[in-house]
């Protein structure tokens, strides 16, 4: 493992079957599971290159009984890691060999729908899709669609912020929720925000959401729900160069049009994707844009046509337009397999996830190519166009000796470049422990002790989640200490009035 | 009282870290337009944003703008503006309530987060903040998030400097999304709803696929002292409840024609076309009938924030039994409610009703003896409020930055 994670506590260690028996007083039955074969299942997320087993598992089915457990290990000294339906990509939800992990796979329930205020209130077990199938029947949907929908938890959404194809124009998990119920590290059990638009005072919502489950363990959310766009329908449009793409995509936004999803995809992309949906990609093309236009039927239609024209004049070489929704989810099959197409051609792969602004496209597509030749492993690049969130997936064979170690290096550099490029080191999978040690790229030591001190005023052991996001860890006492510099209040070079 | 006017963020260190040495807390303002706006505070100096007024990057390509925070926000605006763009959350101007001249600097914008009619579409202002530079109250320099819409590069702090009255840290320089204007607009205007179906035909359009981008309802009394765009519209009937459509034209037809016929149980509708439309909608979005040059600029104004299903209810209620005078945005979800001159601004009765519904009020206009008794922002639920304190003594443990503004210090 090239990530080191806190040291274990081997007295923690020591205790674990009294431990377990205080779990199992509070969480009765099958809710405690201590038994290596069972807590396998575990022992890594959606970042299986990483594998820790956990000390023990505990899966609550109330909120009384997460506030118990967690208070519980407070008053102990015990790390707890939460986790949903463990789909994170980087690794937020990787157990600590002396922590509890805290499975949230019990809050199943769907607790209300209230249509006229446009809100859904459910717990946190639920998943990203199941909140849109409840309330599809009177038209409406949870906008945010990360590709993992189907299994994904909403409240790992909420811990992640993620995204999806459609947060281009309907925006990441942060703008689609308002309220919830959260749980401290000492067993507090706190409401924020409802179903009202905002919070009042400070937007705690706004900072619990994308907090990598490293402040507290949501076990209710309000989220909001939309009517569903009359029609949706697509372009499918082949360029001969990148850059001509990444050109079509800037004229696009440049013109005032905000697609409901624009996605690229290169040539080894396309060709993976193709070879496993047969969705009738050109294969004979760079760069692959897919482009969704949503809303009443004339508006999909208009923009369809000025969308058609801006490609056009960048040149595109091959497009095609939906004409049913038939056609239309044909267009998107290649594009949402993409992932295990490339592991159909690749025994392992390593999905990237920096952002950088749409203008930088073909300057980082150039040196992702570089990178690619520098470490001698392929690449096949899905992106995000719309909000230049780039997904390089880095090839290799975990068999052969080096090639991982080879593969991260070539994932840190390609997010070194987003930096460099004015960008960001995760755009919707969060930094985990996959991108914890790049943080000193974007962030100072002062800026990331400013997020730590956040921290400590929801969690003041540091207990939750610790080892995730934070290259560096800090006592809160010490983070607190406010340094006096000299002592009067004299500012000789600032003007007074 | 000293007044510290800076020229960059070394300067804002170094008058932070003086204050702090001195415990000599500091109140932070860029034009001070929304100076009213909180409690009277506790502090013994200025701290003068005005001159960090330099519009770092403006890349209407990227959809984004890096400015200043002390850049006003009317030229920002008319920048934006000549590339046909826009902040989409529409900040309100608050001077026509408070009777200030000038909206005011992109700073204080993002502290007050006072979004417009289309923050139930679009969002707030929380919403369009992507990243900061701010000097916290440790004095020192610390940035959050970047200069990309997609980011969860550690924790979101933009989500708290917007909305936290200069009270967590001294911004500097700051990100937001710009979005292009919509081409066209139209507004669908009903007449002589009582206020509860008024909130009623708000729902059934808002929960309708037509991408309604406003919905108000101004009751009659709304337009006793109404001038300008609203006075206009008194002509119409007893009250008018606004739809507003945007968009490219055909779509705008398109929808307007579907609208209408969803809001056909609720009566005939007018239709408002571009000018008249963004008219009214920025009466709305400032609250021209509580202006404070109007007939009711004496009165205490109270922005209340609930479910959006529970505004009509709430709001007939409130304005029957306080005799004072509401209207209402974002569906029913927002209420700004004017009630006759009491000290006490009828706070009790208020949070009362409010908090009975699911809501907050926050007292937006008082004269500074009510804000010194009375709770401006909604008293929090005792760990919430914990948990607020906590949060704020993670950014300014000395309670340097405009203390006292927010929470009500008890009189002892």
């Amino acid at each position: 493992m090239a990530i080191m994670m806190p040291a274990a506590d081997q007295a923690v260690l020591d205790r674990r079957g009294e431990i377990v028996t205080a779990l199992r007083a509070i969480v009765p039955g099958e809710g405690v599971i201590d038994s290596a074969a069972e807590m396998q299942v575990y022992e890594s997320d959606g970042l299986t290159a990483y594998r820790q087993p956990p000390m023990v598992v505990v899966l609550p089915d109330t909120t009384e009984q997460v506030s118990q457990v967690l208070k519980y290990c407070f008053e102990q000294g015990i790390k707890v890691v939460p986790r949903g339906s463990g789909t994170s990509l980087s690794g937020g939800a990787l157990p600590l060999s002396d922590g509890v992990l805290l499975g949230l796979g019990k809050f199943k329930r769907i607790r209300e729908i209230d249509f006229d205020n446009r809100v859904v209130v459910t717990e946190p077990g639920v998943t990203n899709l199941a909140i849109s199938q409840a309330v599809a029947h009177a038209g409406f949907y949870y906008a945010p669609d990360p590709s993992s929908q189907i299994a994904c938890s909403i409240g790992g959404n909420v811990a992640e912020n993620s995204g999806g194809v459609h947060c281009l124009k309907y925006g990441m998990t942060t703008n689609n929720v308002l309220g919830c119920e959260i749980v401290l590290m000492s067993g507090e059990i706190l409401r924020i925000g409802g179903k009202a638009a905002e919070n009042s005072g400070y937007d705690l919502m706004g900072i619990i959401t994308g907090s990598e489950g490293l402040l507290g363990v949501i076990t209710e959310i309000t989220v909001r729900i939309l009517q569903k766009p009359e029609t949706a329908r697509a372009l499918m449009v082949g360029f001969a160069e990148v850059e001509a793409a990444g050109e079509c995509v800037a004229r696009i936004i440049g013109a005032g049009i905000i697609p409901g999803g624009m996605e690229m995809m290169d040539k080894p992309a396309i060709h993976a994707a193709e070879a496993f949906v047969h969705a009738g990609y050109p294969l004979d093309v760079d760069a692959l844009l897919i482009i969704e236009l949503d809303g009443p039927g004339v508006e999909v239609d208009e923009l369809i046509k000025r969308v058609e024209t801006i490609a056009q004049g960048c040149g595109s070489t091959t497009c095609q337009i939906s004409t049913s929704e038939a056609e239309r989810n044909l267009f998107w099959a290649g594009r949402k397999a993409a992932f295990p197409a490339v592991g159909r051609i690749s025994p392992d792969y390593l999905c990237m996830d920096g952002t950088i602004p749409r203008g930088a496209l073909p300057k980082a597509l150039a040196r992702i190519r570089d990178l690619s030749e520098k470490y001698q492993l392929g690449v096949a690049n899905v992106f995000h166009a719309g909000d230049g969130n780039l997904h390089p997936l880095i090839l290799y064979d975990a068999n052969k000796p080096g090639e991982i170690e080879r593969a991260e290096a070539f994932g840190a550099d390609i997010l070194r470049a987003c930096v460099e490029f004015g960008g960001v080191l995760t755009g919707e999978h969060g930094v985990g422990i996959e991108k914890r040690d790049l943080m000193p790229e974007m962030f100072s030591e002062v800026d990331l002790n400013q997020q730590q001190r956040l921290k400590c005023a929801f969690d003041s052991q540091g207990l939750l989640n610790p080892g995730k996001v934070f290259p560096t860890l800090h006592r809160c006492a010490e983070l607190g200490r406010v340094h006096v510099h000299g002592g009067k209040l004299a500012f000789p070079d600032i003007p007074r009035f | 009282m000293d007044t510290l006017k800076v020229r960059d963020a070394k300067d804002v260190e170094e008058v932070v870290r003086a204050a702090i040495a001195s415990e000599q807390p500091l109140e932070v303002i860029g034009h001070g337009t929304r100076r009213a706006i909180g409690h009277p505070m506790a502090t013994n100096a200025v701290l003068d944003v005005s001159d960090l007024n330099a519009v770092t990057a403006y890349e209407p390509n990227e959809l984004i703008i890096t400015v200043q925070a002390g850049v006003p926000l009317a030229d920002v605006q008319s920048l934006i503006d000549s590339k046909n763009q826009q902040f989409a959350f529409e900040p309100m101007n608050t001077s026509v309530l408070l009777g200030t001249s000038g909206n005011g600097t992109i700073g204080g914008m993002i502290g007050a987060g006072l979004a417009g009619p289309r923050r139930i579409r679009a969002g707030g202002a929380r919403d369009h903040l992507l990243g900061a530079h701010a000097v916290s109250g440790f004095g020192d320099s610390f940035k959050t998030g970047g200069r990309v819409v997609k980011n969860v590069t550690g924790y979101d702090l933009c989500k708290l400097l917007a909305g936290s009255w200069g009270t967590l840290a001294v911004m500097t320089e700051v990100t937001l999304k710009v979005m292009p204007k919509p081409e066209s607009e139209r507004t669908l205007m009903l007449s002589g709803l009582d206020d509860v179906t008024a909130n009623k035909a708000m729902t059934a359009a808002l929960g309708s696929p037509y991408d309604v981008s406003g919905a108000a309802h101004l009751p009659n009394s709304a337009f006793r002292s109404a001038t300008g765009a609203l006075a206009g519209l008194a002509a119409q009937g007893p009250a008018v409840t606004l739809l507003r459509l945007e968009g490219i034209a055909a779509s705008v037809a398109d929808r307007a024609t579907s609208l209408a016929r969803t809001l056909a149980p609720f009566g005939s509708v007018e239709m408002l076309q571009d000018t008249a439309s963004a008219a009214a909608w920025g009466a709305i979005r400032d609250v021209e009938p509580f202006a404070a040059g109007g007939a009711l600029g004496n009165w205490p104004v109270w922005r209340i924030v609930c479910p959006p299903a529970a505004g009509g209810a709430l709001g007939q209620a409130m304005a029957r039994e306080t005799g004072g005078d509401v209207i209402y945005d974002w569906g029913g979800g927002l209420i700004w409610a004017a009630l006759p001159p009491k000290s006490d601004a009828q706070a009790a009765l208020v949070r009362q009703r409010v908090e009975a519904a699911g809501g907050h009020a926050a007292l937006i206009r008082a004269p500074e003896e009510t804000r010194r008794k009375v709770a401006v922002f909604h008293p929090q639920a005792g760990g919430v409020a914990a948990l607020s304190q906590r949060v704020r003594h993670s950014f300014d443990p000395k309670i340097i930055l405009n203390r006292g503004r927010m929470l009500l210090i008890a009189a002892t």
